[in-house]
């Protein structure tokens, strides 16, 4: 038990430290330019693969049970809906974790145990506003777009199970879809996908950036930042959610 | 040696700890500026904990630790930035930044540290660097493209960009063969010849040590227990200190 609690405080510190260092200048616009390539583009192909599979199952359940209610014009709006609050972001977050976390683990792990980090500090560089912020930054700004392109990929899957069942137009089925959505039912979750964000990278760079455990750590590093991301942003995601209920009644359904 | 002159390193009665073991205990030893000085001694001794204590990576638990004139323990970043400049860090495994070319790598510290010097500028020293040790060819290479030798004296020619006044190495022949570990003997000779520079060895290799090093400490146990000429060491009442020191002849 102590372990877990020293863990959580010691992420609690090194968050603190890295808002502090991220509030002084100058920032690494480069290294943060670079971390969106990384944790944004190249996670776009995964994610639109995703959000479109994802769209297709979920319309292919949900029409089976709207259809026994005789609500299937409802399915676009149930899509969207569905898509917007939650399995958007949360998938999104959750793909991250996986692909993004994993990655900045390891590799920040690796360059310690192989003295890259000791060797960016003798350069008199601040290793930690070199690597670790960019990265947290990177993460909380590439999500929240990952989020919108999930968004719209599980649309499309959705599109395309009611074209293929009911030869619905595209012009109304996106009608349908955005009858009863409001700003606040879409705003307000994509946004919290930045929090999810700079908690994935948080996390993973902290088990990297003070990982100790030579080669093996670079291996725990990356499982560690997946398996610890995860978990935190679906636990954070019940917090978010309940915050966006108390802030925004009217998206509570 | 420059006797009188300030020492580039001077160690007092250091200490250090990790999870309640000594690892350096009471450590003193001076190192004059353009001096070779050799730390030699078996596998987790201390000797690169010294290395990392003498740049200021880690802190000492007590003692003091002087880089020319400054006194680098409890200093605080902006302090140790401006001693790290003069101090040039050559790391057992060389520490080459994986994602960059070799090119990049020697670029790093000037592109970071000497903003306003001219692209044109750093192009020239980085080129004159990559020739200096041999791989006046290889700058558009990636780390993973090097071979072990090869990784030792690219990171040499980093360390050597700032045109440091101290140069730390730490195992430089480790995992090397005779014959290109001996090539980088050669250039850290030539380097100290010509630069003049201080020079702080860690070793395993006695004849390293006896090639390279004006003067050799031993080290055992977090102690020093002898240092001096080769050729006195070899007349050392030690039993261990002779067997080091013997090795190689």
């Amino acid at each position: 038990m102590r372990r877990y609690l020293d863990f959580i405080g010691n992420i609690g510190l090194f968050a603190v430290h890295a808002m502090r260092r991220a509030l002084v200048p100058p920032l690494e616009f480069q290294m943060i330019l670079q971390q969106i390539e990384l944790a944004g583009w190249k996670s776009l192909p995964l994610v639109l693969s995703s959000g479109f599979a994802l769209g297709l199952v979920l319309a292919l359940h949900t029409r089976t049970t709207l259809v026994q209610f005789g609500a299937q014009s409802e399915m676009p709006a149930v899509q969207s809906l569905a898509f917007f609050n939650e399995i958007g972001p949360l998938l999104a977050g959750l793909l991250m974790a996986g692909r993004v976390g994993a990655g900045i683990g390891a590799e920040l792990a690796n360059m310690r145990a192989t003295e890259q980090i000791d060797a960016i500090e003798v350069l008199s560089i601040d290793s930690f506003k070199l690597l670790v912020i960019p990265r947290i930054i990177a993460c909380s700004i590439a999500l929240p777009i990952l989020t919108v392109f999930m968004d719209v990929m599980g649309l499309a899957g959705g599109y395309l199970v009611e074209r293929a069942t009911t030869d619905l137009s595209l012009q109304l089925y996106l009608s349908r879809a955005f009858h009863d959505v409001s700003w606040a039912a879409f705003i307000p979750p994509t946004l919290k996908t930045a929090v999810f964000g700079a908690v994935i990278g948080l996390i993973s760079s902290y088990l990297g950036y003070t990982t100790d455990e030579g080669a093996e750590g670079v291996g725990r590093a990356a499982t560690n930042s997946v398996v610890i991301s995860s978990l935190a942003i679906i636990l954070i995601d019940v917090v978010l959610v309940k915050a966006i209920f108390f802030l925004f009644p009217e998206t509570a359904i | 040696m420059n006797g009188g002159a300030l020492p580039a390193i001077a160690f007092r009665e250091v200490t250090r700890t990790f999870d309640g073991r000594a690892v350096l205990n009471n450590l003193s030893f001076e190192v004059a500026p353009g001096e070779a000085f050799c730390l030699l001694g078996r596998s987790g001794m201390g000797k690169s904990v010294t290395l990392k204590l003498a740049i200021g990576l880690i802190q000492p638990d007590a003692g003091a630790i002087y880089v020319e004139n400054d006194n680098i323990v409890g200093m605080d970043e902006d302090g140790l930035s401006k001693v790290r400049s003069r101090v040039g860090f050559l790391f057992q495994s060389a520490a080459l930044f994986d994602s960059f070319t070799l090119h990049d790598n020697l670029a790093v510290p000037l592109k970071r540290l000497r903003k306003k010097t001219p692209d044109e500028e750093i192009e020239t020293i980085i080129q004159k660097n990559l020739d200096d040790v041999g791989l006046g060819k290889d700058g558009h290479k990636m780390p993973s493209e090097l071979s072990g030798g090869m990784r030792k004296r690219a990171g040499l020619a980093r360390a050597l960009m700032l045109g440091p006044s101290i140069l730390l190495v730490d195992e430089p022949v480790s995992g090397l063969d005779r014959v290109t570990a001996s090539e980088i003997d050669d250039l850290l000779l030539r380097v100290r010849k010509r630069d003049n520079t201080a020079m702080v060895i860690v070793t395993h290799d006695t004849r390293e040590a006896r090639r390279v090093g004006d003067r050799v400490g031993i080290l055992n146990n977090g102690s020093l227990i002898a240092m001096g000429r080769m050729d006195e060491l070899e007349q050392n009442q030690n039993a261990l200190v002779r067997a080091l020191v013997s090795e190689a002849q």
